[in-house]
């Protein structure tokens, strides 16, 4: 059966993801409102200096094709109005925006229609990857709401830590595509790249109260405590050969 | 003792320490503490009280919310994370 996956953003983070999923054989659906700019290439790596001007998504989309993989790049916002048309086939969504209302919008309709997401961010020199999964606790019960978080237009982000961050939210996001759970309801911590020991990988409780939870069609226990986490069991995914 | 994980985003006030041991009891403790020694770092934490909603303190691998809150009791070897709800991609 072939999977299928939307991905919100082509830029930084969603580079390094799309072309992930796409070359291990995931359909793809990019999304992203945006055009290559100058100021982009620094970490947008998959962009060249001959794509300036031109559309994010359609341009990623192509680079996932030219690799074999299948894509199609929409150039358009994810909203609540849109998102049944970007990714109503979707097994899977993957938030690689940079705005903090987008990953809540990506999570609270993956939850409502009780599909997997992982929603993914980074900052100056980290970045945190959570995996939502039907069930388990979701991007809401973690931060609750879209205030004040801290943007990159506040701190900036160190170039190559997308990569990383994109790149591990892909090996994530294989997993959970491939019904593997152990990292359903946990979030990626990598605090500093610079240093050893990321990424701390914690898990949280669902939050009663939760509205996104309520309008999940399978609502995580509050009664039951969170599985423990294994820490030291790599996700494992099953991806093409390569040499 | 007790350490302090301190995200990058909070580490202008901590001169740039990422790692910092404290000898609080619990949780709340802790952030008083740092408060002391780094005047300003409970104000990015808190509000009235209650931690701001869009940051999540852990207690090695478990969030804090699934134990005893701000007043989870803290040991000898636990290390304690904050992690901040972040967006990010584009460049400064």
């Amino acid at each position: 059966m072939t999977l299928r996956a939307t991905v919100v953003g082509a830029g930084g983070l969603g580079g390094p993801i799309a072309l992930s999923l796409g070359a291990a054989g995931i359909e793809l659906t990019i999304v992203d409102h945006d055009v290559v700019e100058l100021s982009n290439l620094h970490r947008q790596i998959q962009f060249t200096a001959a794509d300036l001007g031109q559309s994010k998504a359609a341009r990623l989309a192509a680079l996932v094709e030219a690799r074999g993989g299948a894509a199609r790049g929409v150039g358009a916002r994810w909203t609540e109005d849109t998102a049944d048309e970007l990714a109503g086939d979707a097994d899977l969504v993957v938030d690689a925006s940079d705005d903090p209302d987008t990953k809540f919008s990506v999570a609270d309709w993956a939850i409502a229609q009780g599909r997997c997401y992982v929603i993914a961010a980074a900052l100056r020199y980290g970045g945190n990857v959570m995996i939502g999964a039907p069930g388990v606790a979701c991007y809401r019960c973690l931060f609750e709401e879209p205030v004040a978080a801290p943007s990159c237009a506040d701190a900036g982000v160190f170039g190559p830590v997308v990569g990383v961050i994109g790149g591990a939210a892909a090996a994530f996001a294989l997993a959970i595509a491939h019904g593997d759970r152990a990292f359903a309801g946990a979030i990626a911590v990598f605090d500093d790249l610079r240093r050893p020991g990321d990424p701390r990988i914690v898990r949280f409780a669902p939050r009663a109260g939760c509205p996104a939870c309520a309008r999940a069609p399978i609502a995580p226990s509050l009664s039951s405590p969170v599985t423990p986490p294994q820490l030291e069991r790599a996700a494992p995914v099953r991806v093409a050969e390569s040499s | 003792m007790p350490s302090i994980r301190v995200p990058t985003a909070l580490r202008s006030l901590t001169g740039g320490a990422s790692d910092i041991e404290v000898t609080a009891a619990t949780v709340r403790d802790a952030i008083a503490e740092l408060d002391r020694r780094h005047p300003g770092f409970a104000a990015k934490l808190l509000d009235k009280g209650a931690v701001k909603p869009f940051i999540r303190i852990f207690v090695g691998p478990d969030d804090i919310g699934g134990l005893s809150g701000l007043e989870t009791k803290l040991s000898e070897r636990d290390e304690v994370a904050i992690v901040p709800a972040i967006a990010g991609g584009r460049d400064a």
